[in-house]
Protein backbone atom coordinates (compact mmCIF):
# COMPACT_ATOMS: atom_id res chain seq x y z
CA UNK A 1 0.00 0.00 0.00
CA UNK A 2 1.14 3.29 -0.78
CA UNK A 3 1.80 5.88 2.06
CA UNK A 4 -0.01 8.87 2.23
CA UNK A 5 1.41 12.31 2.21
CA UNK A 6 -0.23 15.93 3.27
CA UNK A 7 2.27 19.23 2.88
CA UNK A 8 1.90 21.85 5.64
CA UNK A 9 0.88 24.96 4.67
CA UNK A 10 0.08 28.01 7.42
CA UNK A 11 -3.65 26.41 8.23
CA UNK A 12 -3.53 23.27 7.13
CA UNK A 13 -1.26 20.14 9.24
CA UNK A 14 1.53 18.15 7.75
CA UNK A 15 0.41 14.56 7.55
CA UNK A 16 2.46 11.49 7.27
CA UNK A 17 0.75 8.26 7.15
CA UNK A 18 3.36 5.23 6.81
CA UNK A 19 1.86 1.82 5.52
CA UNK A 20 4.79 -0.18 5.97
CA UNK A 21 5.89 1.39 9.35
CA UNK A 22 2.58 1.77 10.61
CA UNK A 23 3.71 5.50 11.59
CA UNK A 24 1.06 8.18 11.51
CA UNK A 25 2.11 12.05 12.30
CA UNK A 26 0.40 14.72 12.33
CA UNK A 27 1.63 17.69 13.04
CA UNK A 28 1.84 21.62 13.30
CA UNK A 29 -1.69 24.03 12.84
CA UNK A 30 -5.03 22.40 11.59
CA UNK A 31 -8.00 25.17 11.68
CA UNK A 32 -9.47 24.97 7.91
CA UNK A 33 -12.63 26.12 7.47
CA UNK A 34 -13.78 23.10 5.74
CA UNK A 35 -12.20 19.98 7.77
CA UNK A 36 -14.89 17.49 6.49
CA UNK A 37 -13.18 17.92 3.00
CA UNK A 38 -9.46 18.61 4.10
CA UNK A 39 -9.67 15.50 6.38
CA UNK A 40 -11.70 12.89 4.03
CA UNK A 41 -8.81 11.90 1.95
CA UNK A 42 -6.79 11.11 5.06
CA UNK A 43 -10.00 9.07 6.65
CA UNK A 44 -9.89 6.88 3.29
CA UNK A 45 -6.03 6.43 3.14
CA UNK A 46 -7.29 4.89 6.67
CA UNK A 47 -10.01 3.16 6.33
CA UNK A 48 -8.11 1.31 3.40
CA UNK A 49 -5.47 0.77 5.76
CA UNK A 50 -7.01 -0.98 8.43
CA UNK A 51 -8.65 -3.55 6.12
CA UNK A 52 -5.50 -5.81 7.21
CA UNK A 53 -5.86 -7.18 10.74
CA UNK A 54 -3.54 -7.01 13.52
CA UNK A 55 -1.30 -4.73 12.36
CA UNK A 56 0.57 -2.19 15.20
CA UNK A 57 -0.01 1.38 14.68
CA UNK A 58 1.52 4.08 16.66
CA UNK A 59 -0.32 7.99 15.97
CA UNK A 60 2.05 10.45 16.78
CA UNK A 61 0.31 14.49 17.39
CA UNK A 62 2.72 17.17 17.21
CA UNK A 63 0.25 19.74 17.15
CA UNK A 64 0.87 23.90 17.66
CA UNK A 65 -2.73 25.07 17.19
CA UNK A 66 -6.27 23.08 15.89
CA UNK A 67 -9.46 25.06 15.82
CA UNK A 68 -12.47 23.03 17.40
CA UNK A 69 -13.74 21.80 13.94
CA UNK A 70 -10.16 20.04 13.80
CA UNK A 71 -11.06 18.36 17.28
CA UNK A 72 -13.80 16.62 15.95
CA UNK A 73 -11.75 14.73 13.07
CA UNK A 74 -9.49 14.13 16.09
CA UNK A 75 -11.78 12.45 17.84
CA UNK A 76 -13.27 10.86 14.98
CA UNK A 77 -9.47 9.30 14.61
CA UNK A 78 -9.07 8.00 17.66
CA UNK A 79 -12.61 5.98 17.73
CA UNK A 80 -11.73 4.99 14.34
CA UNK A 81 -8.46 2.83 15.64
CA UNK A 82 -9.91 2.45 19.11
CA UNK A 83 -12.46 0.14 16.59
CA UNK A 84 -9.25 -1.69 14.84
CA UNK A 85 -7.78 -2.30 18.18
CA UNK A 86 -10.86 -3.84 20.08
CA UNK A 87 -11.84 -5.67 16.52
CA UNK A 88 -9.33 -6.36 14.44
CA UNK A 89 -6.96 -7.22 17.08
CA UNK A 90 -4.48 -3.67 16.26
CA UNK A 91 -2.33 -3.06 18.54
CA UNK A 92 -2.46 0.90 18.73
CA UNK A 93 -0.67 3.51 20.96
CA UNK A 94 -0.81 7.25 20.81
CA UNK A 95 1.61 9.93 21.45
CA UNK A 96 0.69 13.32 22.28
CA UNK A 97 3.74 15.79 22.26
CA UNK A 98 3.18 19.67 23.57
CA UNK A 99 5.63 22.12 24.30
CA UNK A 100 6.03 22.37 27.87
CA UNK A 101 4.71 25.31 28.61
CA UNK A 102 1.93 24.93 26.17
CA UNK A 103 -0.88 24.25 28.78
CA UNK A 104 -4.15 24.47 26.82
CA UNK A 105 -2.61 21.51 24.29
CA UNK A 106 -1.76 19.55 27.03
CA UNK A 107 -5.39 19.58 28.55
CA UNK A 108 -6.51 18.58 24.84
CA UNK A 109 -4.00 15.51 25.13
CA UNK A 110 -5.63 14.74 28.57
CA UNK A 111 -9.15 15.15 27.09
CA UNK A 112 -8.59 12.97 24.26
CA UNK A 113 -7.03 10.36 26.93
CA UNK A 114 -10.50 10.83 28.84
CA UNK A 115 -12.44 9.77 26.03
CA UNK A 116 -10.73 6.74 24.16
CA UNK A 117 -9.54 3.54 24.96
CA UNK A 118 -6.58 3.74 23.04
CA UNK A 119 -3.18 4.02 24.78
CA UNK A 120 -2.51 8.32 24.80
CA UNK A 121 1.18 9.30 26.16
CA UNK A 122 1.06 12.83 27.28
CA UNK A 123 4.86 14.08 25.96
CA UNK A 124 6.09 17.32 27.18
CA UNK A 125 8.83 18.73 24.91
CA UNK B 1 -18.81 63.30 -5.42
CA UNK B 2 -20.88 62.68 -2.20
CA UNK B 3 -19.03 60.49 0.66
CA UNK B 4 -21.34 60.00 3.45
CA UNK B 5 -19.02 58.10 5.43
CA UNK B 6 -16.07 59.22 7.64
CA UNK B 7 -12.70 58.18 7.74
CA UNK B 8 -12.13 60.10 10.81
CA UNK B 9 -14.81 59.49 12.58
CA UNK B 10 -13.86 55.34 11.73
CA UNK B 11 -10.93 55.90 13.07
CA UNK B 12 -11.93 57.84 15.99
CA UNK B 13 -14.02 55.29 17.10
CA UNK B 14 -11.42 53.09 17.07
CA UNK B 15 -9.20 55.12 18.56
CA UNK B 16 -10.88 55.96 21.63
CA UNK B 17 -12.66 52.28 21.84
CA UNK B 18 -8.86 51.09 21.53
CA UNK B 19 -9.36 48.80 19.24
CA UNK B 20 -6.80 47.99 17.11
CA UNK B 21 -7.45 45.82 14.51
CA UNK B 22 -10.76 45.62 12.31
CA UNK B 23 -12.01 43.72 9.58
CA UNK B 24 -14.91 43.52 7.50
CA UNK B 25 -15.88 41.25 4.83
CA UNK B 26 -15.10 37.95 3.74
CA UNK B 27 -12.96 36.11 6.49
CA UNK B 28 -10.85 34.27 4.04
CA UNK B 29 -7.95 31.57 5.22
CA UNK B 30 -5.29 34.16 3.99
CA UNK B 31 -6.61 36.72 6.12
CA UNK B 32 -7.08 34.54 9.34
CA UNK B 33 -3.48 33.53 9.32
CA UNK B 34 -2.58 37.55 8.44
CA UNK B 35 -4.75 38.42 11.44
CA UNK B 36 -2.82 35.37 13.63
CA UNK B 37 0.29 36.46 12.44
CA UNK B 38 -0.32 39.92 14.06
CA UNK B 39 -1.79 38.88 16.80
CA UNK B 40 0.84 36.62 18.38
CA UNK B 41 3.24 38.79 18.36
CA UNK B 42 1.34 40.99 20.70
CA UNK B 43 0.89 39.21 23.97
CA UNK B 44 4.03 38.12 26.29
CA UNK B 45 2.99 34.81 26.78
CA UNK B 46 2.54 32.61 24.15
CA UNK B 47 -0.71 30.46 25.17
CA UNK B 48 -2.21 33.48 26.07
CA UNK B 49 -1.39 34.34 22.63
CA UNK B 50 -2.26 31.22 20.96
CA UNK B 51 -5.75 31.41 23.17
CA UNK B 52 -6.57 35.09 21.86
CA UNK B 53 -6.04 33.63 18.21
CA UNK B 54 -7.88 31.05 18.77
CA UNK B 55 -10.71 33.41 20.08
CA UNK B 56 -10.74 34.61 16.88
CA UNK B 57 -10.66 31.37 14.72
CA UNK B 58 -13.72 30.47 16.43
CA UNK B 59 -15.54 33.74 16.18
CA UNK B 60 -14.48 34.59 12.36
CA UNK B 61 -15.81 30.80 11.59
CA UNK B 62 -18.71 31.32 12.77
CA UNK B 63 -19.38 34.22 10.74
CA UNK B 64 -18.02 32.56 8.13
CA UNK B 65 -20.42 29.67 8.29
CA UNK B 66 -23.62 31.22 9.83
CA UNK B 67 -23.65 34.93 8.39
CA UNK B 68 -27.06 35.25 7.29
CA UNK B 69 -25.20 37.53 4.39
CA UNK B 70 -23.06 35.49 2.37
CA UNK B 71 -20.79 36.55 -0.63
CA UNK B 72 -19.15 34.14 -3.23
CA UNK B 73 -15.74 33.54 -2.66
CA UNK B 74 -13.84 32.58 -5.73
CA UNK B 75 -10.73 31.05 -4.13
CA UNK B 76 -13.55 28.98 -1.82
CA UNK B 77 -16.03 28.38 -4.63
CA UNK B 78 -18.91 28.89 -2.62
CA UNK B 79 -20.47 31.67 -0.50
CA UNK B 80 -19.01 32.52 2.44
CA UNK B 81 -20.29 34.67 5.52
CA UNK B 82 -19.76 38.08 5.88
CA UNK B 83 -19.36 40.13 9.04
CA UNK B 84 -16.90 41.97 11.16
CA UNK B 85 -14.47 41.10 13.76
CA UNK B 86 -12.55 43.36 15.89
CA UNK B 87 -9.66 42.90 18.63
CA UNK B 88 -8.90 45.69 20.90
CA UNK B 89 -7.59 46.18 24.73
CA UNK B 90 -8.10 47.87 27.94
CA UNK B 91 -5.37 47.80 30.65
CA UNK B 92 -5.71 44.12 31.46
CA UNK B 93 -7.63 42.60 29.08
CA UNK B 94 -8.13 41.49 25.23
CA UNK B 95 -11.55 42.29 23.56
CA UNK B 96 -12.41 40.15 20.37
CA UNK B 97 -15.81 40.74 19.12
CA UNK B 98 -18.04 39.42 16.14
CA UNK B 99 -20.82 40.82 14.37
CA UNK B 100 -22.90 39.66 11.75
CA UNK B 101 -26.44 39.22 10.49
CA UNK B 102 -28.62 36.38 10.98
CA UNK B 103 -32.07 35.29 10.75
CA UNK B 104 -34.18 37.22 12.97
CA UNK B 105 -36.07 33.68 14.05
CA UNK B 106 -32.47 32.27 14.95
CA UNK B 107 -32.07 34.61 17.66
CA UNK B 108 -33.57 33.13 20.79
CA UNK B 109 -32.16 29.75 20.29
CA UNK B 110 -28.22 31.62 20.27
CA UNK B 111 -29.16 33.69 23.32
CA UNK B 112 -30.35 30.59 25.56
CA UNK B 113 -27.42 28.54 24.19
CA UNK B 114 -25.35 31.70 25.51
CA UNK B 115 -27.11 31.32 28.84
CA UNK B 116 -26.73 27.70 28.86
CA UNK B 117 -22.92 28.21 28.78
CA UNK B 118 -22.63 30.71 30.65
CA UNK B 119 -24.02 29.42 33.65
CA UNK B 120 -21.92 26.06 33.83
CA UNK B 121 -18.73 25.93 35.52
CA UNK B 122 -15.56 24.91 34.88
CA UNK B 123 -16.52 21.27 34.93
CA UNK B 124 -19.83 21.61 33.56
CA UNK B 125 -18.23 23.59 30.17
CA UNK B 126 -15.71 20.46 29.82
CA UNK B 127 -18.25 17.95 30.39
CA UNK B 128 -20.66 19.88 27.57
CA UNK B 129 -18.03 20.33 25.34
CA UNK B 130 -17.23 16.82 25.25
CA UNK B 131 -20.59 15.77 25.04
CA UNK B 132 -21.18 18.55 21.87
CA UNK B 133 -18.43 16.98 20.12
CA UNK B 134 -19.63 13.24 20.62
CA UNK B 135 -22.75 14.61 18.51
CA UNK B 136 -22.49 14.23 14.81
CA UNK B 137 -21.95 17.63 13.19
CA UNK B 138 -24.44 19.78 11.83
CA UNK B 139 -23.08 21.40 8.62
CA UNK B 140 -25.98 24.08 8.45
CA UNK B 141 -26.96 24.28 11.78
CA UNK B 142 -26.83 27.45 12.95
CA UNK B 143 -25.35 26.47 16.37
CA UNK B 144 -21.32 26.56 16.36
CA UNK B 145 -21.88 24.53 20.04
CA UNK B 146 -18.05 23.49 20.24
CA UNK B 147 -17.17 26.51 18.91
CA UNK B 148 -18.80 28.83 21.82
CA UNK B 149 -18.27 26.28 24.31
CA UNK B 150 -14.52 26.66 23.45
CA UNK B 151 -14.59 30.45 23.17
CA UNK B 152 -15.69 30.45 26.82
CA UNK B 153 -13.09 27.53 28.11
CA UNK B 154 -10.43 29.16 26.34
CA UNK B 155 -11.54 33.25 27.43
CA UNK B 156 -12.05 32.32 30.92
CA UNK B 157 -14.99 34.45 30.39
CA UNK B 158 -18.85 34.22 29.97
CA UNK B 159 -19.71 35.11 26.49
CA UNK B 160 -21.48 38.72 26.11
CA UNK B 161 -23.85 39.13 23.47
CA UNK B 162 -26.39 41.44 22.06
CA UNK B 163 -28.89 40.92 19.05
CA UNK B 164 -30.48 43.72 17.70
CA UNK B 165 -33.74 43.65 15.33
CA UNK B 166 -32.76 45.09 12.19
CA UNK B 167 -35.61 44.68 10.46
CA UNK B 168 -38.82 41.68 10.11
CA UNK B 169 -36.21 39.34 8.84
CA UNK B 170 -32.71 39.70 9.86
CA UNK B 171 -31.03 40.61 13.51
CA UNK B 172 -27.30 41.86 13.76
CA UNK B 173 -26.00 39.62 16.32
CA UNK B 174 -22.26 40.76 18.50
CA UNK B 175 -20.29 38.37 20.19
CA UNK B 176 -18.08 40.52 23.18
CA UNK B 177 -15.08 38.07 24.52
CA UNK B 178 -12.67 38.90 27.12
CA UNK B 179 -9.26 37.93 27.98
CA UNK B 180 -6.95 38.14 30.47
CA UNK B 181 -3.54 39.45 29.07
CA UNK B 182 -2.05 37.65 32.20
CA UNK B 183 -2.38 33.75 32.27
CA UNK B 184 -3.86 32.93 35.28
CA UNK B 185 -1.61 31.27 38.03
CA UNK B 186 -0.52 27.48 36.28
CA UNK B 187 -2.16 25.01 38.30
Amino acid sequence: MENFHIKADTFIPEIEFNAGSGVLNISGESYHEYTLEFYQPAFDWLNRFIQVPNQTIQLNFRMAYFNTSTSRRFLEIFDLLETYEKEQGGSVEVNWYYKANDVDMRDSGEEYSEDTDLKVNLIAI
Amino acid sequence: MEHKFSELQFYKELYINHIHLSFQGMVSQDMLTLIGLSLRRRPNSEVVAKRLFGLVVELAQNIYHYSAIRSFSKKDDREVGVGILTVGESEHEYVVCSGNMIAAANGPGISQRCELINALDEEGRKRFYKEQRRQPQREHSTGANVGLIDIVRKSGNPIGYQLELVDEQYSFLTFVVKISKNLPVVE
